[in-house]
């Protein structure tokens, strides 16, 4: 492909390559017409909508980028920081949505798990698939970045574990995004009933100053009984623009406990939706927020109870730094149907400088009538006695605000069963923290 | 310190005026208000509401969501919701340029 080709924007005539260079099904191709569609008639999103009222996204400009249309390279391939002494049964790297490099042992190979980049196995195993891709899990009639992923993913990965296999290994996805480039990337993770797995997925980009746009999708269905544990950590480069639709449905008796880290990205617009889709489904997500610089993250959650007897506990903390910003709008929705619902929600946000703001808005929307909801949200700044008592044990002023901050966070730390991937999340907000008087 | 950019032409403007820029990655508003430009962020101290929306009186900038104020001239808040000022940029105007420097604060 020529080097003009590459450099198409987000045209019709970028996405006509797309769709030419792709050697996939017509279904595939066809939902990615319809897709395309929708991207151009939606408009982007303006600043008096409630969702956005506090995200500005006026600075970015799509056509600084492109669509990636082909496999690109890169000297020093980042490695991630979740592995690190890790027995994996497989991995799955990318770079710019593209796959880099894919792997799983043949062990769990052989108990028919697909694991690896979703552009490769939908061609293999499309029979497996299609009827989630086509049943679309984030709706791509959201908003221009959904509509705009699922006519435009590049690749992504895809995890699938068959009925009843467990899988005690973890697996690991690293996506990658040189300087310049863009990430379209849709991340699919099936576990039909009775299935367990492992799951830890990163970001990273190819440096600290590398600037990018990431736009993907993260897509979980767990069926009957059915168990997931998942570590996300988003560490992009302060120059990035990332915007992620992430969904999960959670069956009858499953539980889904996702644990996720952002600490990178300039600007960071994310919607995690986990719907409580059979009864008896469970669900925990520990959030985890480091920012820094004039960094602004938001996020949107929301748990949505659709049937009795589920339960999910969401709990967010973040730590600011300088200038930088966080909003979180955490939303319990509880159907009419959806009675002995039991849903928490608590957001936690520690300010450690004065130019720093968290915006937190906890909310709930509930039609049931039998039914335990509760929320909370407390922001406030670090303890000077604490700091105080820290230093009069020998520790200096940053040690102190370390040990504060790693301390902070613990609550959530603690729920993660893989010590390795606990001491890698602690060490890298350590790392941030700077020294403030 | 930052360079003087040249963002505008003096006749771009009406005065009296506003005008919403981009300028070194940034968003700012510039004011031409009695053959004298003014420029500060496009930014509401309250809640990050778009100042370039609002409208100009007697020198004030008043943000179009909740009605806070602020002195085009230094950035002051003046009156609430917002209790911290805006960040003002220097601006000089060369023969038909008009010229900003960005207050990297």
């Amino acid at each position: 492909m020529t080097q003009a080709m590459t450099q198409l924007g987000f045209t019709q005539e970028a996405f006509d390559a797309l769709l030419q260079a792709r050697d996939e099904p017509a279904w595939l191709q066809e939902i990615r017409r319809e897709s395309w569609q929708k991207y151009q008639q939606f408009d982007w999103p303006a600043r008096d909508e409630e969702e956005w009222f506090r995200t500005d996204i006026r600075m970015f400009k799509l056509d600084k980028f492109n669509l990636p249309l082909e496999q690109n390279s890169i000297d020093n391939m980042p490695t991630g920081l979740l592995c690190d002494g890790l027995e994996l049964g497989g991995q799955s790297i990318s770079l710019d949505g593209y796959s880099a490099h894919s792997e799983l042992s043949a062990d769990l190979a052989s108990k028919g798990i697909l694991f690896g980049s979703l552009a490769g196995l939908v061609k293999t195993h499309g029979d497996i698939l299609r009827p989630h891709i086509e049943r679309q899990i984030v709706d791509r009639d959201t908003d221009k970045f959904s509509a705009l992923n699922a006519a435009c993913w590049s690749g992504g990965h895809v995890l699938y574990v068959p009925r009843g296999v467990v899988v005690k290994e973890p697996l690991h996805v690293l996506s990658v995004l040189s300087n310049g480039g863009a990430d379209l990337g849709k991340t699919l993770v099936i576990l039909e009933d009775g299935a367990e797995a492992t799951l830890l997925t990163e970001t990273e980009s190819e440096s600290d100053t590398a600037e990018g746009l990431h736009c993907g999708t993260m897509e979980i269905v767990l069926g009957t009984d059915a168990h997931l544990r998942y570590v996300s950590l988003q560490d992009w480069s302060p120059r990035v623009w990332h915007f992620a639709h992430q969904k999960a449905i959670v069956g009858r008796d499953s539980t889904l406990q996702w644990t996720m880290a952002a600490m990178g990205s300039r600007l960071a617009k994310v919607n995690q939706h986990v719907a409580l889709a059979g009864e008896g489904a469970q669900t925990q997500v520990n959030g985890v927020l480091f920012t820094e610089g004039k960094q602004h993250l938001s996020y949107h959650t929301l748990q949505h109870h659709e049937q009795p007897s589920c339960r999910s506990d969401f709990l967010y903390k973040s730590a600011l730094q300088d200038k930088s910003r966080t909003v979180w709008r955490g939303m319990i929705k509880v159907d009419a149907e959806a009675q002995r619902t039991d849903g928490y929600q608590r957001n936690d946000n520690m300010l450690l400088s004065n130019s720093a703001r968290a915006d937190s808005i906890p909310g709930l929307e509930i039609e049931a009538d039998d039914v335990r909801c509760t929320h909370g949200s407390t922001t406030g700044q670090v303890d000077d006695e604490l700091i105080f008592y820290a230093m009069c044990r020998g520790f200096t002023r940053k040690e102190a605000i370390r040990a504060i901050v790693i301390g902070f966070f613990q609550q959530i730390f603690d729920r993660i069963t893989i010590e390795s991937v606990r001491d890698a999340l602690g060490d890298a907000i350590a790392r941030r923290v700077r020294e403030y008087d | 310190m930052a360079e003087f950019i040249k963002v505008a032409k003096v006749t771009d403007i009406p005065n009296p005026g506003k005008q919403m820029l981009e300028v070194d990655d940034r968003l700012v508003v510039l004011f031409h208000v009695g053959d004298v430009f003014y420029c500060v962020d496009d930014v509401c101290t309250h809640d990050g509401g778009p100042l370039g929306d609002g409208e100009l009186v007697d020198g004030t900038i008043a943000c179009p969501r909740h009605g806070a104020q602020f002195d085009i001239k230094t950035g002051e808040a003046l009156c609430m919701p917002a209790t911290e000022n805006t960040i003002v940029h220097q601006v000089k105007v060369d023969g038909d340029d008009v010229l900003v420097q960005i207050n990297d604060e």
